[in-house]
């Protein structure tokens, strides 16, 4: 029954389509301003205009940060089934706005092939979700999932971005034994991860986790793109400074942490932060003092405010541009194991992406490293400020216009850029 | 027995004065105290705040330091001045260095005061003077707890198993722990052995375990279900009826007996079951109640509420167990209603005119009338109109009236329903389903539609749905909405193929018909429940191309994400 009615549908779906908007266009306008009614929808349907093959450009500072792309059926039906927002336009139109981007802060960028995306995640989800895995699931953008194995033994050039979440590179599951030691998914998650440190021939977590952060400082050297955020942020980068001094507590590998740990600590490896110091009790549910808002310490809380996307140069600063494009300058902060950033960690060449007016700490950084480069957005899931462990996925298709979504989908395509001289 | 001698006499009387001698001024102290302690407690009342501290401060003179100590703790935070009762306290704990009352007032104005490390300090110089009571670890995690400071909280508890050899005499705290850090089947199986000696706390393990996210609730089930204590299972009942899951919480407490106070238990859960509208679940209970202490008002509740229910035959059984207890004027009052509206909800109309009929002379003409309607429903039910017409005129001769208007649509007299349902006097699904069809079409009369309706209003679906069907030919000005109440019917009916065959033709003859993308989304979901999900995907895709300013299209995208996505329905 389904057989003979599909041929119909298709026809008559194909009908619809081309008679229901003009049939003179040559191009389709993605608008990302307050007209859209799926921004995020939005960078799935750019994809996959990448995905096959089609050429796409990124009008930055263009109404929200615009995608320009081509005219297609298979485009147009996409935009129609996930509600995305597209404007027909022809030639003229087109040069009308290059005219306008030639005259302001704005650029147009063009995107030339679908990035290959590996995001960072257990086999076996853990009891909170991972907002960059939700923003590609939701949008429709395909990627790969990888674990410890992969990271160590498989070749990560093949990947042009990975992204990292809520997972603790110092080898401490974020000190979740404090309050879920008898928890069966922590029980169930250590035993997991104390299996592969062995498979991989190390003798505990701490070494292992330390060896995968090796090998992502080495992605980025080589020219990956590293996008982070929550706890990966800061966990990876005392990870990468702390390669040859123990600052994990004896829970975790026997021993306590090196008296002198911060001392031994070696910056230079690290991308982002500096001069940071280690939080030295066991007992305390910090890493170090890179967190600004340090959530899981009661006496240390600072409360949400909101942060603020800095304003770049689209001509000039065309990566930072790209990573702030947004129908939305200020933005409600959301905690994370790591929520924000000090200020007083910070290394001279970091880019400030989004700061807290006032505050001691900053919300989105990116930097260049090696041949790669790398951002990190601090907090855990920029629609449920305060996400606690066994809370439910956000569901994104109640929030199809998130400000803060956007950041991370900005990520996902920023790799999709033309190469061109970059100033940043 | 020997003769006392008058030494002994005399060594009892020198005993008895002694004995009175020490216990005169004690009701003289006491009397002194309770005066103190009133009038520092009537000041603190009056708001006579810097007259109540000098009046507390003569309470702890008199010897009651407790008392005093918590009267100025009370004063001083109303003031704003919390730290002012430190100096009493660090003065009263030189007398009385290990009194519980006194540490715990000062572990708390610490922590008020925000000095977490010298509230630390006074625990800490607690546990030195009573190193194995557990009262200064439980006084000291339960304010971090109130505080929700969890992880704190823990290191205290763990602190208290390494000390004590156990947390036994902690399990009222470790039960909030656990529930605080969402560890809910542990908080779960805490609370239950706390309850074994701590019955009171029914109440308290309810407010803590009803927070559990719905993913959490079974592993809390699990751990209640499996203790046989009455507490947990009146826990696990008031937790199901707070989780929406009445009859659960019915099933959790049906067992429960006279010794377990299950009367009280099923009281209680009866009648908020009640407030709920879990109707069937309070049908149980009050039932229960009334096999255990047999009464007619409680019978005649559990009839009630079965009839709200949907399930008359039940509420005529406890209503014939209730009758015969109870007098003529309370039968025709109490009963008589509750008898003709579970018999006209069976269509047993005849049964209920009878009943009026017997009792007519005693019943004013608006109780006559407002049975009257019922019973015209209840021949409507029996499928038989004209005596629910005749019924109806006995009573009323209004012809706008609502039940005529529903009479009339039965008999395909669709001006006059048209007329008399304009303004109807509640909002159910039949009212708009039949103002939909009446404002639809500009007919004013089709039999095969009032079939239809009648068919549905008897409760006889497979003929509602045929005679939808038929309707549609009779009146084409509405045949897109007939036929997609037919289908409804049909699926509602699980009917699946006679469902799919109607929206095929509704899809391929009235394509441009609001109920067009009504068939696609049904269509949709039927295939996707049967497992087809690349049929439903084409539907739901179909329905958002075909169909872009249907209000049905953010519902279909949210489908297709979720069918997508593989999320089972």
């Amino acid at each position: 029954m389904r057989n003979v009615l599909r041929p119909v549908l298709a026809l008559f779906t194909l009908c619809t389509l081309l008679f229901a908007s003009p049939l003179t266009a040559q191009h389709l306008l993605v608008p990302m301003d307050d007209a859209q009614q799926n921004h995020l929808k939005a960078y799935g349907l750019a994809f996959f205009a990448l995905k096959a093959g089609d050429r796409a450009e990124w009008f930055l500072n263009y109404r929200g940060g615009s995608f320009l792309l081509p005219d297609d059926p298979a485009l147009r039906r996409k935009a129609a089934l996930d509600g995305v927002t597209v404007v027909p336009v022809d030639d003229g139109a087109v040069a009308a706005a290059r005219k306008e981007i030639a005259a302001g802060n704005m650029d147009a960028i063009t995107l030339e092939k679908a990035p290959h995306i590996a995001i960072y995640a257990p086999a076996k989800s853990p009891p909170w979700d991972d907002a960059v895995t939700l923003a590609l699931r939701y949008a429709g953008i395909e990627y790969t999932q990888i674990w410890d194995d992969e990271i160590l033994k498989s070749d990560l050039s093949k990947f042009d971005w990975i992204h990292l979440h809520h997972e603790d590179f110092t080898g401490q599951e974020n000190k979740l034994h404090l309050g879920f030691r008898d928890a069966p998914w922590f029980i169930e998650q250590r035993d997991n991860d104390l299996t592969a440190a062995q498979r991989n021939g190390y003798s505990n977590i701490p070494a292992l986790k330390k060896a995968v952060a090796g090998r992502l400082h080495d992605f980025v050297e080589k020219g990956g793109f590293l996008f982070a955020m929550c706890g990966a942020t800061e966990t990876l980068e005392l990870a990468m400074a702390a390669q040859n001094v123990d600052i994990a507590g004896p829970f975790f590998d026997g021993t306590p942490m090196d008296p002198d740990a911060d001392a031994k600590m070696d910056w230079v490896r690290a991308f982002a932060f500096q001069n940071a110091h280690l939080e030295m009790s066991p007992g305390v549910n910090a890493m170090s003092d890179i967190d600004g808002h340090q959530v899981n310490v009661p006496t240390r809380r600072q409360p949400l405010g909101q942060f603020t996307l800095f304003n770049f140069s689209a001509k000039f600063d065309p990566v930072a541009s790209m990573l702030v494009q947004n129908h939305r300058q200020v933005i409600p902060d959301f905690y994370g194991v790591t929520t924000s950033f000090s200020k007083a960690v910070l290394k001279s060449g970091d880019v400030i992406l989004a700061t807290e007016d006032g505050a001691p700490w900053v919300k989105y950084l990116h930097g260049d490293y090696g041949k790669g480069s790398w951002t990190y957005l601090g907090g855990h899931d920029p629609e449920d400020p305060q996400h606690n462990i066994g809370a439910l996925p956000t569901d994104l298709s109640l929030h199809p216009n998130s400000p803060g979504y956007r950041l991370i989908l900005n990520n996902v395509l920023f790799p999709a850029a033309k190469k061109k001289p970059l100033k940043t | 027995m020997g003769r006392v001698s008058g030494e002994a006499i005399r060594s009892v009387l020198i005993l008895v004065v002694g004995v009175a001698l020490q216990a005169s001024p004690k009701p003289v102290l006491a009397q002194a105290q309770t005066a103190a302690a009133n009038r520092a407690f009537d000041l603190e009342q009056a708001g006579r705040l810097r007259d109540a501290i000098a009046a507390w401060r003569q309470v702890i003179a008199t010897g009651l330091t407790g008392q005093g100590v918590l009267g100025l703790e009370r004063v001083f935070a109303q003031l704003a001045q919390d730290d002012s009762v430190l100096p009493t306290l660090d003065s009263l704990l030189v007398q009385t260095p290990a009194d519980k009352i006194l540490r715990a007032v000062q572990l708390r104005v610490l922590r008020s005061l925000g000095r977490e490390r010298d509230a630390r300090a006074a625990f800490d110089e607690w546990l030195k003077l009573a190193p194995h009571d557990p009262v200064p670890y439980r006084e000291y995690a339960g304010q971090l707890l109130a505080d929700g400071r969890a992880a704190a909280a823990d290191t205290v508890l763990q602190q208290a198993s390494a000390s004590l050899g156990s947390t036994k005499a902690l399990t009222i705290e470790v039960a909030e722990l656990r529930a605080a850090l969402g560890l809910w089947a542990a908080a779960a199986a805490a609370w239950r052995d706390a309850m074994t000696t701590e019955e009171y706390l029914e109440q308290t393990v309810v407010y803590s375990l009803q927070a559990a996210p719905i993913a959490q609730r079974d592993s809390v089930r699990a751990v209640l279900r499996a203790s046989p204590a009455a507490s947990s299972k009146k826990v696990l009942g008031t937790l199901e009826l707070q989780w929406g899951a009445a009859r659960d919480g019915w099933r959790a407490i049906a067992a429960l007996t006279a010794a377990d106070s299950a009367f009280d238990t099923w009281n209680d859960f009866a009648q908020e079951a009640e407030r709920q509208g879990a109707w069937l679940a309070a049908r149980d209970a009050f039932a229960a109640m009334n096999r255990l202490r047999p009464a007619p008002s409680t019978a005649l509740r559990a009839a009630s509420s079965a009839i709200s229910g949907g399930e008359p035959v039940s509420a005529l059984e406890l209503i014939a167990s209730a009758r015969s207890q109870l007098q003529p004027t309370a039968i025709r009052t109490q009963v008589l209603p509750l008898q003709i509206r579970a018999l006209t909800q069976l269509g047993r109309a005849a049964e209920a005119e009878a009943l009026v009929a017997r009792d007519s002379a005693m019943l004013d003409a608006g109780t006559r009338r407002a049975y009257a309607r019922q019973i015209a429903w209840g021949w409507i039910r029996a499928g038989q109109v004209e005596k629910a017409r005749a019924s109806l005129a006995g009573a009323s001769g209004d012809d706008e009236d609502e039940v005529s208007a529903w009479i009339a649509l039965y008999d395909g007299d669709l001006a006059k329903a048209r007329a008399g349902l304009r303004h109807p006097t509640e909002t159910t699904a039949e009212i708009v389903t039949a103002m939909a069809l009446l404002s639809r079409t500009k007919a004013d009369s089709s039999r095969a539609a009032g079939a239809a309706f009648l068919a549905l209003a008897r409760g006889d679906s497979a003929q509602a749905a045929t005679r939808f069907e038929r309707a549609a030919d009779e009146l084409p000005d509405a045949a897109p909405l007939l036929l997609a109440l037919a289908a409804r019917v049909q699926s509602a009916r699980h009917q699946d193929a006679p469902a799919i065959a109607i929206w095929r033709r509704i899809l391929t003859q009235y394509a441009t018909a609001p109920e067009a993308a009504e068939s696609d989304l049904e269509w949709a979901r039927t295939l996707r429940r049967k497992g087809d999900v690349a049929g439903a995907v084409d539907h739901l895709e179909h329905l958002i191309l075909t169909y872009p300013q249907s209000a049905l299209v953010p519902q279909a995208r949210r489908e297709l994400e979720a069918v997508r996505m593989g999320n089972a329905q």
